[in-house]
């Protein structure tokens, strides 16, 4: 029992940031019924936009380029953190443009036209970076490596588990605490309730795809030093978000992040026996739980069933 | 304008003697002539005829029962290392390695089927993914029985033995008369299918499960078999594929590629019309090697391309067509809507 | 002996308990009534009823035999035919081919690959004279879901007829209708009695007390009162509700 505490661990901050990327996901299905396929490649923008910040390239030599090149890497690093997900909100609410000929429409088209936006940002990336694996920068403080119990950890998996949980929480706090929040959940449930309310349902909208893609896009400046960036790692993000939120149930905040941790959890000992096979135990955890539980551990009835 | 759907009524009853029908068999007889006249080449062929057997038969699926599967690359792929295993297993034979490649399609089809038929929507799309990576997940850990990440290499392509004729396919061109066979049966035969009672019973089905399931209709049986049949045609594609690569590789069976399955038949048209998806999937094809041919970033283009469909014209290339045509219609004989009003 | 009967059924969903205890009976022939509030259990007692939900207690007999638990399209089968509140039609088609769907005829040969649906002249015929029924034969090859509403709830009707039930229920047909379509509805339900037995889920009352040979009270999801027309006339409820007060 004892050796498998290193696993658990793992799995458990696996978890944390699979529930970090699921949550910008989860936030658009549960609000506006629509699957975004570009959340992966909203994530892989982002990191790709936090990591041409922090480098500054394409600042050049002017003047500006230099002096923000001798900033200190902390520094460039936590602006980068704010602007790749800012430039990916952006991107997200012209994608919500798009998507508005499709309301009314069968929730396929949503999910068709999100599915060829990803392609277009995927080959944009392409176009832009390049094919090769890249890097993200992080500050000194959180690189390196730490030693509990004998076993060595990764600073930064405990940093990015942290920063999950307090996305987690801020995101949590915001849906429940403010009224916005409860403006979304009023737009997830009754969009009639919000124009009663006298608010602007495609504003809404607007911003609420806007918060996904910015989270998706933090998630991705998270995960893009454990993951490395490729243009093609939006399809890897992509998955266990789906699976997530089909294990937690659509649209429910908590059943995701319950979801998460139960997926990181199984991945994390599966680990530990058969670590060639560890990613197929969350495809089995799927069809375990949806198999005895259709809507998942928390969901409700969505109209994205029919 | 009144838009086509799917199941408007076939115009000659459920007759396969259609002018589209005709201009597909007669594209399909000729395209050896004309395919490198036109600056393509003779795989091409071969490949766009593969994907139509698996397009159409996906179709049935997706378009005419309406049941959203986005891991349906599992199934070619599931069949082209059948194919593959086959030939280098057991024996060399194509009759064999085909049967082989549709049984353990449609197994699997039936297995996953069993858990999937009584849901509908996004838990069944959702479904079809966990399965679909669960398949392609297998063939790249099962290094023994399937290669792995390189895949089975050095499938042969057996001879054609039919009674004491025995006939080569090795080259391209002899291939291309095998598949462009099997793809006119493939056509005629589902085009039979669609229209037959148990075709429009499908299409009640998407079009209403409940009223269908309180008129008498056993819908779960239907979804079941439905997705089988729609497995065993990808299983048939999967072993022709093999044989045209002379190898089974993983990556038809990536979510990507599941997701281009849907992408074509969309683009196409499949939810308004029978020919959708062979629009989709002759656009998809032409575009990669001609966009492909000017720029390595076609994918790109491509994908602009799907997102200005789906916003502008969600019923794809075959609701284009057929708004055009109406238009040129109305143009020669202003009033003339034919509309079927007998008893 | 009563052609359908219902005993002590029990449904609940989660924590909500819908039906009580319902108990209903009947009698060949016969057009039954089924009022009471809104929410009182009236739909989900023919979601029960017709297999869409299994009960949770209790047993449903038809013609004799325990239909209890049975799927929808078994019991539909068995000839037990149903309308709904909510309109359910295929609508991407004509409205003949929605009833060409629901004939025995058609389902029986609904394997066979070499038919054809719209050349069979006998199936055609048959649907037909299904749509004359509720005055639709003549727009028979026009979309279903171009209808005006009031033929959509006709149509509806015609659905429900097609699979030649032996009983009809019918979920607040006149849902809708005007005063007009209402009246021509009553026409059609008294004509239609000759050869089905008909349950009929209804808000309009006078619509109900016209048509109407026995008459189920249902209220918290019980039965709380069973009767003809007339005597129920002095219910309390039915009384109220009368005067106007609850819709």
């Amino acid at each position: 029992m004892i050796e498998l505490i290193p696993h658990i661990v793992n799995g458990l901050t696996l978890g944390l940031l699979f529930a970090l990327i699921a949550l910008g996901f989860t936030l658009i299905v549960g609000v506006m019924e629509v699957i975004n396929l570009a959340h992966g490649a909203l994530f892989a923008l982002g990191a790709y936009l936090a990591m041409t910040t922090i480098g500054g390239d394409w600042f050049g030599s002017s003047e500006f380029g230099v002096w923000w090149r001798e900033l200190p890497l902390s520094t460039r690093y936590a602006l980068g953190v704010v602007a790749g997900p800012l430039l990916a909100a952006s991107v997200g609410m012209v994608l919500e443009l798009c998507l508005r000929p499709t309301y009314g429409k069968p929730p396929l088209y949503g999910l068709l036209l999100t599915f060829g936006a990803a392609l277009v940002i995927e080959e944009l990336i392409r176009l832009i970076w390049g094919t090769g694996e890249q890097s993200l920068a992080v500050p000194r403080a959180l690189n390196g490596a730490f030693f509990m119990g004998g076993l060595i950890f990764s600073t930064y998996k405990f940093f990015a588990a942290g920063f999950a949980i307090v996305a987690i929480g801020l995101v949590w706090l915001f849906l429940e605490r403010t009224p916005y929040g409860a403006t979304i959940k009023a737009g997830a449930h009754d969009s009639e309730m919000v124009r009663a309310l006298g608010y602007d349902l495609s504003k809404l909208r607007l911003l609420v795809f806007g918060f996904g893609a910015a989270l998706a896009a933090l998630a991705g400046v998270v995960m893009a030093p454990i993951w490395g960036l490729r243009p093609h790692i939006g399809i890897d993000v992509i998955i266990p978000a789906f699976l997530i939120i089909v294990i937690g149930g659509v649209g429910s905040f908590w059943g995701a992040v319950l979801a998460a941790l139960l997926v990181g959890l199984s991945v994390g000992i599966t680990g530990a026996y058969a670590p060639a096979w560890s990613m197929l135990s969350m495809y089995l955890l799927l069809i375990a739980i949806v198999g005895f539980r259709s809507r998942g551990l928390l969901g409700r009835k969505s109209a994205l069933e029919n | 304008m009144r838009m086509i759907t799917l199941s408007d009524i076939p115009a000659r009853g459920g007759s396969p003697m259609t002018p589209a029908m005709a201009l597909f068999m007669l594209a399909l007889a000729t395209a050896p002539f004309w395919l490198p006249a036109v600056g393509l080449y003779q795989y091409l062929g071969i490949e766009v005829a593969i994907w139509l057997i698996f397009a159409l038969g996906f179709n049935l699926l997706f378009g005419y029962i309406g049941l959203h599967s986005f891991g349906h690359g599992a199934y070619l792929g599931i069949g082209a290392y059948a194919f593959g295993l086959f030939q280098q297993e057991i024996m060399v034979s194509l009759w064999g390695g085909l049967l082989a490649a549709i049984l353990a399609a449609s197994l699997a089809g039936a297995v996953v089927g069993a858990f999937l038929s009584h849901r509908r929507g996004i838990y069944y799309a959702l479904m079809t993914i966990g399965f679909g990576q669960i398949v392609w997940f297998c063939a790249i850990k099962l290094h023994g029985v399937t290669g792995g990440e390189d895949g089975l290499l050095g499938i042969p392509r057996p001879d054609l033995v039919v009674g004491p004729i025995r006939y080569s396919l090795a080259d391209n061109y002899s291939l291309y008369w095998f598949v462009a066979a099997i793809l006119a049966l493939v056509v005629v035969a589902l085009w039979r299918l669609v229209n037959a009672p148990f075709g429009r019973v499908l299409q009640a089905i998407r079009q209403n499960e409940t009223r269908a399931r309180f008129v008498g209709y056993n819908v779960w049986l239907i979804k079941w078999l439905t997705f089988i049949l729609s497995t065993a045609f990808a299983g048939l594609a999967g072993g022709l594929f093999s044989m045209a690569q002379e190898g089974a590789y993983p990556d038809v069976m990536s979510l990507h590629q599941s997701g281009l399955i849907v992408m074509m038949v969309l683009v196409g048209g499949g939810l308004v019309s029978f020919w959708g998806p062979v629009l989709g999937v002759i656009l998809y094809f032409v575009a990669r090697d001609i966009i492909g041919g000017v720029t390595e970033t076609w994918l790109l283009w491509f994908g602009l391309m799907f997102v200005i469909m789906v916003i502008t014209r969600p019923e794809g290339l075959a609701g284009l067509l057929h708004v055009v045509g109406a238009r040129l219609r109305k143009k020669s004989a202003p009033g003339a809507v034919p509309v079927r009003k007998e008893a | 002996m009563a052609l359908f009967v219902a005993e002590n059924l029990r449904k609940r969903f989660g924590a909500r308990v819908v039906l009580e205890n319902i108990s209903l009976s009947i009698e060949e022939g016969s057009v039954h009534g089924i009022m009471g509030p809104n929410g009182a259990g009236k739909t989900t007692c023919f979601h029960v009823l017709t297999g869409h939900h299994r009960p949770d207690g209790g047993r449903i007999t038809f013609d004799g035999r325990d239909i209890t638990g049975k799927k929808p399209h078994q019991i539909a089968r068995l000839g037990v035919s149903r309308s709904f509140q909510i309109m359910n039609l295929f609508d991407d088609t004509v409205v003949i081919e929605n009833v060409i769907l629901a004939l025995k005829q058609f389902r029986r040969n609904g394997m066979n690959l070499l038919r054809d649906v719209f050349s069979d002249t006998k199936l055609i015929d048959q649907a037909i004279d299904v749509l004359d029924q509720v005055g639709l034969a003549h727009r028979a090859w026009e979309k279903a879901a171009e209808l005006p509403y009031g033929e959509r709830r006709a149509l509806e009707i015609a659905v429900a007829l097609a699979p030649e039930p032996r009983i009809v229920f019918l979920d607040e047909p006149t849902s809708g209708l005007g005063t007009e379509a209402t009246r021509a509805l009553a026409v059609l339900i008294r004509k239609l009695r000759a050869r089905y037995t008909i349950v009929l889920i209804e808000h309009d009352m006078r619509f109900l007390f016209d048509l109407a040979d026995r008459i189920s009270v249902i209220h918290w999801g019980q039965v709380i009162d069973e009767n003809t027309p007339d005597e129920l006339q002095s219910n309390k409820w039915v009384a109220r509700s009368a005067l106007g007060e609850v819709a």
